[in-house]
């Protein structure tokens, strides 16, 4: 009992930290950070519903994202349709392009199911490279002029400043999380386990397969879409690689693979890690500081030798994060997290 | 009355009879047993019962309702139920969890999946192990865990496919207890099992199927006096 109070009161110390933040801190640069973390932590719950709880590991999760970030900035650029409009159509997409997908992907299991997936995202970047007159092609989609938005007549917000889209990325994140939270405490949640667990069980147990893997594909694709839609109206700029690339669908599912699958804290983990850790190698943070404290000279073969690529090495760090993660700590950091609070509480009696 | 009627049916997978042209009736509230040497169809039959295959040829009659071509769920959902020679545990997740996902069948509410599974627990005795999970399950609980889930999905007619196999004496003899409990209630059963005297014991009726044919059918004491039976089993008698 005191201890769920003891979370409450954590959890509204926390929420009432992030929602006041913009208060204090001004920092452009600070707020970008914060709202890469909510976007990334809202990708990983998305993909964790479908990949996590239900078990079918997408390696295709650009197709949603890129489906809902085109889908809302075409519309903002062609038809000058308001952003908070088209992300419906965003997700009035997503769902159409879910149900294709699902109805011919889950036939398959396993390694061909991720195969499949792979190939549908790919599909979707070539379309989007292809299809000119509708995505303009390679060149992507410019459009950073946001309308303001207004309740009736009062302007609610103008988009001028990080400040917004720092609560909108919040907002992602608590909808996310709320969204898995219900899921683990209903019905779907035990039906989608079941089903990551021993297809065959479930389905002797009543369980409509096909049915439920479609209804975690649906809600897995619309949140994912809704992040989608997030980063366009927020960078202003969509185009194929940035969206729809391979890298995007490995990203998303990495955050879950190293933060734990199928928990509900394990996307928010993973992204603590993985999105400081880019951020830090991408901007030569390390290099610096390793000039600043005096290791490595800047002019010096070794400091020129880091500037010029260290800032290329995230990908190899992330490669050798999941092999690490892998091999130590199959079930993720929360995994580990959790097994080792079994072990404290074996000893403790 | 027949709850269960096997009518013709015959499975082929290539050119290969698995089951061929096998017929009998499965009375409501008793135990038939389902013998006959490795190979000889047992479990296709079972995965022709419940939906896993179509069956090739003839019909599978469940309550008056044809159930040729059925998804195994919509199986389960019209009462029959079947438990796994290979025991598949949902691993990852605590037995009550595991029992709760056949109840969740029945009811969208967790509280009362809850109640329900708690029940069947209880009926197989393993209150103790509620918050275990059940990937670390030893061999005997597994199966018992099997029973229990199958049994919360609030079957008419439970399949269970050799519950016994790889049990030890005590771990069987529980089982058997377990079985004749559930007539009891008046569950209609269908057993396969390799454990000659166990069968005997819980089987009102009997069908022994070798190389995918019915070889014959009665009561347990019909089933071991006839000499084919003895021959499928031992071979024939050298002179």
């Amino acid at each position: 009992m005191n201890k769920t109070i003891l979370k409450s009161a954590f959890g509204i110390l926390l929420l009432t930290g992030l929602l006041i933040i913009p208060r204090f801190v001004e920092s452009p640069y600070a707020l970008h950070m914060m709202i890469l973390l909510f976007l990334s932590v809202a990708q990983g719950q998305s993909w964790n519903i479908l990949g996590g709880y239900a078990g079918q590991h997408s390696v295709g999760h650009a197709a949603y994202f890129g489906v809902g970030a085109y889908t809302t900035m075409m519309l903002m650029h062609s038809k000058n349709i308001v952003p908070w409009v088209g992300v419906w159509a965003g997700i009035a997409a997503v769902i159409v392009v879910a149900l294709i997908i699902g109805s011919i992907c889950f036939r398959l299991r396993g390694p061909y199911f991720v195969l499949a997936s792979i190939a549908v995202a790919e599909i979707m970047r070539l379309s989007a490279i292809n299809l000119t007159t509708l995505t303009n092609g390679a060149e992507g989609i410019l459009a950073t002029e946001l309308p303001a938005f207004k309740l009736g007549a009062t302007v609610v917000t103008d988009f001028v400043t990080k400040v917004p889209f720092y609560y909108i990325g919040l907002f992602l994140v608590l909808l996310t999380i709320g969204v898995t939270y219900w899921v683990q405490h209903s019905k779907l949640g035990y039906f989608f386990q079941a089903i990551r667990e021993d297809q065959d069980a479930a389905h002797s147990l009543g369980i409509n397969i096909a049915l439920y893997k479609n209804i975690a594909l649906v809600i897995s694709a619309v949140l994912t879409s809704l992040a989608g839609s997030f980063y366009g109206i927020y960078v202003g700029f969509v185009d194929p690689p940035t969206v729809l690339g391979l890298d995007v669908s490995v990203q998303i599912m990495l955050i879950c693979i190293i933060g734990g699958m199928g928990t509900l804290w394990g996307p928010v983990l993973g992204s603590l890690i993985l999105v400081p850790l880019s951020e830090a190698l991408r901007s030569n943070m390390v290099t610096d500081l390793l000039v600043k404290i005096g290791i490595v000279n800047a002019d010096s073969k070794v400091g020129i030798f880091l500037k010029e690529n260290l800032s290329h090495a995230h990908v190899l760090l992330y490669g050798i994060l999941v092999v690490l993660v892998i091999l130590f700590m199959p079930d993720g950091l929360m995994g580990f997290v959790k097994k080792l609070a079994l072990r404290r509480k074996r000893e403790a009696v | 009355m027949a709850i269960l009627e096997i009518k013709n049916v015959s499975k082929f997978f290539g050119g290969l009879a698995a089951n061929s042209d096998v017929s009998f009736d499965v009375h409501e509230g008793t135990i038939m047993g389902l013998i006959g040497p490795n190979g000889a169809g047992k479990t296709t039959l079972f995965n022709c019962i419940t939906g896993y295959y179509p069956p090739s040829k003839g019909e599978v009659i469940f309550n008056g309702r044809k159930l040729n071509g059925l998804d195994p769920d919509k199986v389960c959902m019209l009462g029959m139920v079947r438990t796994w020679q290979k025991v598949r545990p949902l691993a990852k997740l605590s037995v009550v969890d595991n029992v709760m996902v056949g109840a969740l069948a029945r009811t969208g509410s967790l509280k009362l999946a809850r109640e329900m599974a708690m029940e069947q627990i209880k009926v197989v005795r393993m209150e103790h192990r509620t918050n275990f999970l059940a990937g670390g399950l030893p061999i005997g609980e597994r199966k018992k865990l099997e029973v229990a889930r199958a049994l919360a999905t609030q079957p008419k007619i439970l399949l269970l496919d050799e519950v016994m196999g790889g049990l030890n004496p005590a771990e069987s003899e529980e089982i058997i207890q377990l079985i004749l409990d559930i007539k009891q209630r008046g569950l209609t059963q269908m057993v396969i099992e390799h454990d000659m005297k166990a069968i005997m014991r819980i089987s009102d009726r009997i069908v022994v199927l070798t190389s995918g044919e019915k070889l014959t059918e009665g009561s347990p004491q019909e089933v071991v006096s006839n000499p084919d039976v003895i021959s499928a089993y031992l071979g024939e008698p050298h002179a």
